[in-house]
């Protein structure tokens, strides 16, 4: 009795196998670019005012790598671009300049916006010290100090400029 | 011989060609890890056994955006050196203050926004935020749920609770083991202020 009603739907069976292998071969797709995405590198979209004479405050395209991080930590030198996971909300990434490195002495906040300009700190190990290229509007290690290695996910190696369709080094 | 070649090579693409799969599990999903030191001592890595604890990493838990509670097992990024994982208890979260232990300059500090506060159960042997002061959420990796090994431990990693004592129920070294869990979270916990939620103050009429 059961058998025959098997081989009756047998077509239908076929075909929600079908979709049934099909979606998991789509998952797997979609976890591949999700991996490359976080562990190699990507394009993405850059956002907001506080990096703006280098990035535009909308719609600018930057190269991150990954991989070039994950290798070797704590290769990073002064003036470069990473990014990394905001310290206050771990949903977000943000892009900033790396100003100190471990041990450097820093000075909190040039400009006398944030503290006054006379303050100066020591990064302590393991840690670095950021900001936006726009100090009149950013949020960066004035607001919260050093933030610690851990928290990179990895380097900004270029800009794509959308109009001309070139890819230029910062 | 050539068809089994064939054979062993089609097998071999066809596991790399689903490892992605795997991999994502293990990174957004769970994973298993041997736990070593003693700064977690007795919940992990008691000195009874011989053998370092294999624990069930909850990825799920905190990728999902569930908020990470106080008394929560979790494993995070070492802020003073990266490439190191520690565990620690969560002793307090953003907007909370905390007495501190000795040696962190200040006697109480403020756990600022889309921080926590972690200390190892071993305040003897354990370098936490006591030393490096409190840690930003971005570095968290996993809560730690279960412990698959040694066997005579196996169970669920629970917030501590007050052992069940009622007549007719025997207070063995498993009763005393979780009172004392218990009274050592108590005295965490006794350290921490907490500022009441938006939705707890009462309304002013």
């Amino acid at each position: 009795m059961t058998q025959s009603w098997f081989l009756a739907h047998a077509t239908q069976f076929k075909v929600l196998r079908n979709v049934a292998v099909g979606c998991i071969h789509a998952v797997n797709i979609v976890c591949i670019f999700h991996l490359f995405k976080e562990h190699i590198g990507s394009p993405c979209l850059t956002d907001g005012p506080s990096m703006l004479p280098t990035f535009e405050t909308t719609g600018e395209i930057a190269i991150e790598s990954i991989l070039s991080h994950r290798l070797a930590p704590y290769n990073l030198t002064r003036g470069e671009l990473v990014s990394l996971r905001s310290p206050m909300k771990p949903n977000r990434i943000i892009c900033k300049r790396i100003i100190g490195l471990p041990g450097d002495v820093v000075c909190v906040d040039p400009t006398g916006l944030k503290a006054p300009s006379r303050e100066h700190v020591v990064v302590p190990k393991g840690h670095v010290w950021i900001a936006g290229d726009n100090a009149a509007c950013s949020t960066d290690s004035r607001d919260y100090g050093p933030v610690s290695v851990g928290l990179i996910r990895g380097r900004i190696i270029a800009r794509v400029c959308c109009l001309s369709m070139s890819v230029k080094i910062v | 011989m050539t068809i089994t070649r064939s054979h062993a090579l089609t097998r071999t693409l066809r596991v790399l060609y689903w490892l992605p799969l795997g991999i994502a599990f293990t990174h957004y999903g769970y994973t298993v890890k041997t736990v070593r030191g003693r700064s977690m001592q007795p919940t992990l890595n008691p000195d009874t056994s011989t053998w370092d604890d294999i624990v069930v990493f909850d990825r799920l838990g905190v990728h999902s955006g569930k908020p990470i509670a106080r008394g929560d097992v979790v494993s995070l990024r070492d802020p003073v050196d990266s490439r190191k994982m520690i565990v620690k208890r969560v002793v307090a979260v953003a907007d909370d203050f905390v007495q501190t232990l000795p040696p962190y300059p200040d006697a109480e500090v403020f756990v600022p926004e889309g921080h926590i506060w972690v200390e190892g159960d071993e305040p003897f042997r354990t370098l936490d935020s006591n030393t490096f002061g409190p840690v930003p959420l971005g570095l968290v990796d996993a809560k730690l749920s279960y412990i698959i090994w040694p066997l005579h431990r196996i169970g669920p990693l629970n917030h501590p609770e007050p052992p069940i004592s009622k007549m007719g129920v025997p207070r063995d070294s498993h009763w005393r083991d979780a009172m004392a869990a218990f009274e050592r979270e108590r005295k965490r916990q006794s350290r921490i202020t907490t500022t009441p939620a938006e939705s707890d103050k009462t309304p002013v009429p």
